[in-house]
């Protein structure tokens, strides 16, 4: 195990090394000395260089337009045009990767065409899937969300109280403060980790419910 | 009885087997039989029960609903009651959450399409350089809850899972919590200050034995050996306590 250990270390340095030659020093600086190298990263030209690095090391934990622009000492919204390009350049049906924003959070990604070869070279099985009922459950949050287990158990019409504990373990859901109503009930909304699983950027992203209205098309809606 | 072959598992609960009766019996939603409704939705549960399968007591509750209106309906209508407008019309509410279900589950549907299109889209985990030059987190004592260690675990278990070699071979030990601990007790004497549970782990081959390491681990918490925290990035930092090495 250690023996195989080392080797992807290896490997996995030698890929730094090649990709991200340029600035392998500017990241070492950027660990002792935060403030001194950065401030010219934007002038140097550096600078989208830099978070493409910074989002290759973050790898799955990604990193947010807030965290980037304080480790380059530059503005959000600097960070987040720089970014656009970014994500626009990798958009180029010559790369492999693709930037995503999830929820906020920046990371890179193989595109869905690798994947087929992926799960050929690692034997990989299909991806877990999400339970009816864990899908309908995170719905119902998400779209009217903070809600209580209350209120998701009149929907459902089942109770939801394992349902939410797993949702909870598994970093879908949180809980966001308590009702006024009686008791005191806990809310629940979505979290960062349902954007990402989701590929959202936002909530506003959401499709929109489909309207079943007392009007006549909707009267088709069994048949 | 060939319908019956649909079992109660495949519905995710009574209104989504309501929803499938009033498709399959073609009833209107927006001007619903409450009568025809209820009478195959027992036939359904006697179905149910007569294959021996447990009926959840959920079906039940909504049963009771629908026999209470359908009562309510044989009996001679009060004019008293009949503007007393305190409550929703029972079939009006029954036609609503009908509705509002709905919607839901046909949403449902787009999410999980949405899901596994983000299934397609593989990541690496963090630099393992980057996690070596963390430093340790001196938040000192930090109250979360169960499920942040299991979050925490299930964050050790994937990267386990990346980290393992594609083609493996290995024989079979097992090992128990007992001995795990004894092990992990001398691993104590060699680790830094506070430590991630990470460290704890370089010997383990397999499953089996990581969750001897994790039920070992939790003892020597129970016992003030070990006192672990976890920080906001779900990393677990553990340091001794004030119990017997």
């Amino acid at each position: 195990m250690s023996e195989i250990d080392n080797r992807e270390t290896n490997v996995f340095i030698d890929v730094d090394e090649l990709t991200d030659h340029a600035e392998a020093p500017e990241e070492n600086a950027e660990d002792v000395q935060p403030a001194a190298e950065e401030e010219n990263a934007l002038q140097e030209g550096r600078a989208k260089a830099i978070l493409e690095g910074l989002l290759f090391v973050t790898g799955d934990e990604g990193i947010t337009a807030e965290q980037a622009a304080a480790s380059l000492d530059i503005t959000k919204e600097q960070t987040e045009a720089l970014f656009d390009d970014l994500m626009k350049e990798y958009c180029d049906e010559s790369r492999g990767m693709e930037i995503g924003n999830f929820g906020g959070i920046y990371r890179f990604l193989s595109k869905a065409f690798v994947h087929d070869y992926a799960r050929k070279l690692f034997a990989l099985d299909s991806a877990p899937k999400l339970s009816n009922a864990a899908l309908e459950t995170l719905a119902i949050i998400a779209y009217k969300g903070p809600v209580t287990r209350v209120e998701i158990e009149e929907i459902r019409g089942v109770g939801a109280d394992m349902m939410l504990r797993k949702l909870l373990a598994r970093d879908m859901i949180r809980e966001s403060g308590r009702s006024e109503a009686p008791g005191r009930p806990i809310l629940y909304e979505v979290t960062e980790e349902f954007m990402n699983s989701f590929k959202l950027l936002s909530l506003k992203e959401l499709p929109e419910l489909p309207k079943f209205g007392d009007n006549d098309e909707s009267r088709d809606l069994f048949e | 009885m060939e319908e019956f072959k649909v079992t109660i598992d495949q519905f995710e609960g009574p209104l989504d087997l309501m929803l499938h009766l009033i498709k399959e019996k073609e009833l209107d939603l927006f001007d619903l039989d409450v009568n025809v409704l209820t009478d195959q939705y027992i036939v359904y549960l006697n179905a149910m029960s007569e294959l021996h399968l447990e009926v959840a007591s959920e079906y039940m509750v909504e049963l009771a609903a629908l026999i209470e209106y359908k009562s309510k309906k044989l009996l001679p209508r009060d004019d008293s009651e009949l503007n007393d407008e305190y409550e929703e019309d029972p079939k009006d509410r029954l036609v609503r959450r009908l509705l509002e279900y709905q919607q839901f589950k046909e949403i449902s549907a787009v999410l999980n399409s949405m899901y596994l299109e983000r299934q397609n889209l593989l990541t690496r985990p963090v630099a393992m350089e980057a996690e070596e030059w963390a430093k340790p987190s001196e938040e000192g004592h930090y109250d979360g809850n169960p499920y942040d260690l299991m979050k925490a675990m299930q964050k050790c278990l994937m990267r386990m899972q990346l980290a393992k070699p594609i083609e493996t071979k290995y024989t079979h030990k097992e090992i128990s919590m007992e001995e795990r601990e004894l092990e992990v007790r001398a691993k104590l004497d060699r680790l830094p200050e506070t430590f991630r549970f990470e460290s704890l782990l370089d010997d383990c081959r397999d499953v089996p034995m990581f969750i001897a390491t994790f039920l070992a681990v939790l003892d020597l918490a129970r016992l003030h050996t070990l006192v672990f925290t976890v920080d906001e990035n779900d990393v677990i930092w553990f340091s001794r306590g004030t119990g017997i090495i």
